[in-house]
């Protein structure tokens, strides 16, 4: 028996330091957490991976309600308010697989490729998202999903979303080291995020807490230069390229499902440098004059066209149910959902 | 599922609860198993079938090993495992590597040869787990015990969930008792126990992944974009990682295994103060250096045959030490490095150096030079290809850039030049000893506080949760 434990009875002396180590770590950890608190932080999910992949085993249909996925990037993940859409199609069970920054082809090609899905895919991607540069943005999530996903993760990823929920000090961002780094280089504190996400991934986004003038001409000035950089292919062999995507679509309905494309709206510069980039005349209409598939351009539904765009691109939180229900209403009227 | 992750923590809550609820010695075992199986499924279940049908085969052999009075009959059994086993590791570990290296040398030869396209994917902890097989097998062959009647046993032994998947490599005869007899949890046990999961852990999350992690992937992932003074923090960081990395496994397993009644041998023994090579192996890996020892440097002939045999000897032993890692190049001349090493030492400590041996000055300045050698090694351990690792090699020992830069490092290579620092520092002080002393020698308030700064810095070190290195091995 080691010197320090056989002095006393050994149920005392781990006793003892049980308590004394569970003592320092809340009052190290509750300590820093309070700090961060009074500091104007709060707590949120991370979305990740494996959060991803936590949403990506919903698709399959099962009980009443039959799966419908949204695919897409940030327009989505940030406009679609999970709630109402639940509320409008009672029979739906909505699986948020859209990916802030990401544009969604390799998600559909998987689930095309993935024989047990049968459900209706709503895909929020514009004609630049068709481009084969663009199309593994995706990519590393499924291959996560494919190859490291395991129950054991979810179980995992649960706890996780419960302590992220819970405590500030769950973000990496207020870590030790980086926090150690910013004292030692004297940076700010971590950015306040102006987005919330939640357990299904769909986030806010609080255009309160932004300069919503500064990022708007961010946003237009990032668009334009990625159209210079990656200037769009000529609409024929933009439309060639396409071929893929009209397969992923017919193995999809083969087993039952459905796939519908939705061009999301854009406002003022940013509409203006996508249209002339990608007129929509020859691009977006002779997609949706090809696709075996419906497809929807914001400019066919007043409501989704004057969607109240925050910065361009995006919706601020409170404006998501009313833009939520006019899409569904939109996609409902043409038959192409039912409730 | 991994140590560093909230499931293993519910897993080991409810294996901890039902073990001790369980009254039955044999029972318990059976608990024991099906919970190391469940552990094990938690990456890919269907290798839980080859997990059942290596552990199911050996252990048949085994017998029949044991049965057979002719030497031919048993050697005959002997050589069947081997080739069972090592086939199996072969194919699933080797199989890109030969294929490769063989359309590598047709093609060097005019033949154009494209190999086949496996989409093999290597069982986790495949190699662990044949060692333990087939250190049982030799074993009996060399009739150092009697095998077990009972395939429970038998299983357990080689799947038991601490060790199953990145060691230690125990033995038989080490857990033997262990398994045969009643064992309980016990306070002190559950106490240690959980200390040496909070030591793990702290290694692996706060060190390993937090800490050295980040300078050792911006390194390694594009080396020769700094200058020398920035790749040896980033060679440092990685000798930092691999060793937190996996003697932070190692003591989760110590400790989770302690916490359940059994002990497991020590794999780590402070192996960056070691003086010399030879003491480095015995201080890193020790159940593999000694699996290495007992199983292929004797088998070998070991130093039975001469001076030369004896070096022929190590160095073979180190090189497929260096295979046994990995299927590439870099790992096999790794091995060759500390083979190098290890038969220069042999051959100064013969010849050379015998009587000044002993001189603290000189030990300093060996250990020193082990430590540097011990690291160069690790660049070519965690190099993509073999010209990465040449590109390392020249951007160390550009000496002039190193002077001016290491004014110029950030403030995040300063903190893992200190911490690796700190670790060499910690394994000096405490080169003899290890945490379960350590820690016992501690004040029961002294250990708390210790173990509630540690617990505090891995709630405070969140992050993604990094695959232990040792399991892609």
């Amino acid at each position: 028996m080691p010197s320090s434990i056989s002095s006393s009875s050994p149920g005392r002396y781990w006793a003892w330091a049980g308590v004394v180590s569970a003592l320092l770590t809340m009052a190290l950890c509750g300590s820093i957490e309070s700090y961060w608190r009074s500091r104007g932080y709060e707590p949120g999910v991370i979305d990740s991976k494996l959060l991803w992949a936590q949403q990506r085993d919903r698709v399959y249909s099962s009980g009443s309600r039959s799966p419908l996925v949204l695919l897409g990037a940030s327009r989505f993940q940030f406009g679609i308010d999970m709630r109402t859409l639940k509320d409008a199609l009672p029979r739906s069970r909505p699986v948020m697989l859209a990916i802030n920054g990401h544009y969604p082809l390799a998600a559909l090609r998987d689930l095309a490729e993935d024989k047990k899905f049968n459900g209706i895919v709503l895909c929020d991607i514009d004609a630049r998202g068709f481009n084969a540069t663009y199309r593994d943005m995706q990519q590393a999530y499924v291959d996560y999903y494919h190859q490291r996903w395991t129950p054991s993760w979810s179980v995992h990823r649960r706890a996780l979303t419960w302590w992220q929920s819970t405590a500030v000090i769950a973000n990496p961002d207020f870590g030790l080291l980086p926090t150690v780094l910013r004292w030692w280089q004297g940076a700010a504190g971590p950015w306040k995020t102006h987005v919330h996400f939640y357990a299904d991934r769909s986030g806010d986004a609080d255009f309160r807490k932004v300069d919503t003038a500064q990022s708007t001409k961010g946003f237009a000035d990032e668009f334009k230069r990625l159209l210079t950089e990656d200037p769009p292919p000529p609409p024929d062999q933009w439309l060639v390229g396409l071929a893929d995507v009209s397969k992923w679509v017919e193995q999809i309905q083969a087993r039952g499902g459905e796939v519908i494309f939705y061009d999301t709206p854009t406002s003022g510069k940013l509409r203006e440098y996508a249209n002339s980039g990608y007129p929509k005349s020859l691009y977006w209409d002779r997609f949706a004059a090809t696709i075996h598939a419906p497809a929807l351009s914001y400019t066919e539904v007043p409501a989704l066209e004057s969607a109240p765009l925050a910065d361009g691109s995006h919706l601020d939180f409170r404006d998501k149910p009313d833009y939520t229900r006019a899409l569904v209403n939109a996609l409902l009227e043409r038959g192409w959902l039912t409730r | 599922m991994q140590f560093d992750s909230i499931t293993f923590l519910l897993f080991f809550l409810l294996v901890l609860a039902g073990y001790n609820v369980l009254r039955d010695w044999g029972t318990r075992k059976w608990f024991l198993l099906v919970a190391s199986y469940l552990f094990y499924s938690a990456w890919n279940p269907p290798f839980l079938l080859l997990l059942l049908g290596s552990t199911t085969l050996d252990w048949l052999i085994a017998r029949r090993i044991d049965q057979a009075e002719d030497p031919t009959r048993r050697k005959a059994w002997v050589v069947a495992t081997l080739l069972i086993n090592l086939g199996v590791l072969g194919y699933f570990k080797y199989s890109h590597f030969v294929l490769d290296n063989f359309a590598s040398a047709l093609a060097s030869v005019g033949i154009a040869y494209v190999p086949p396209a496996f989409d093999i994917i290597l069982p986790i902890g495949i190699s662990f787990y044949t060692f333990h097989s087939l250190s049982y097998c030799i074993d009996i062959y060399r009739r150092r015990f009697k095998p077990t009647a009972s395939w429970r046993d038998y299983a357990l032994y080689v799947g038991f969930f601490p060790q199953l998947v990145a060691g230690p490599i125990t033995r038989f005869s080490q857990m033997r008792e262990q398994i045969e007899t009643p064992r309980a949890t016990t306070v002190a046990g559950l106490g240690m126990g959980c200390a040496l999961l909070i030591l793990g852990l702290f290694e692996k999350i706060v060190l390993a992944d937090s800490v050295f992690a980040p300078i050792a992937n911006a390194f390694f992932d594009a080396p020769g974009s700094g200058d020398s003074a920035s790749a040896w923090v980033g060679v440092f960081a990685f000798s930092g990682q691999i060793f937190c990395d996996f003697a932070g496994y190692s003591s989760c397993a110590l400790g989770s295994a302690m916490a359940l009644g059994f002990v497991l041998p020590i794999n780590f023994r402070n192996p960056y103060a070691s003086v010399g090579f030879t003491d480095f192996w015995r201080r890193w890996h020790i159940s593999l250096s000694s699996w290495l020892r007992d199983y292929l440097y004797v088998s070998l002939g070991g130093n039975r045959g001469g001076e030369w045999r004896t070096l022929r000897n190590l160095m073979l032993t180190m090189l497929i030490g260096g295979l046994w890692h990995g299927a590439a190049w870099t790992f096999v001349i790794w091995g060759a490095l500390h083979g190098s090493y290890l038969t220069l030492e042999r051959i100064v400590r013969a010849h050379v150096w015998p009587v000044h041996w002993n001189n603290r000055a000189l030990r300093f300045v060996y250990a020193t030079i082990t430590l540097f050698g011990v690291c160069i090694a690790w660049s070519w351990f965690r190099a993509a290809n073999v010209s990465q690792g040449w590109r390392i090699m020249l951007e160390l020992f550009d000496l002039r850039s190193a002077v001016a830069g290491m004014g110029q490092l950030g403030p995040s290579q300063i903190i893992v030049l200190a911490s690796f620092l700190l670790l060499v520092m910690v394994h000096a002080i405490f080169r003899n000893s290890g945490p379960i002393a350590w820690f016992s020698r501690l004040s029961a308030p002294l250990l708390g506080l210790l173990l509630g700064l540690m617990l505090a810095m891995i709630v405070l070190s969140p992050g993604d949760n990094h695959a232990f290195i040792y399991f892609q091995f």
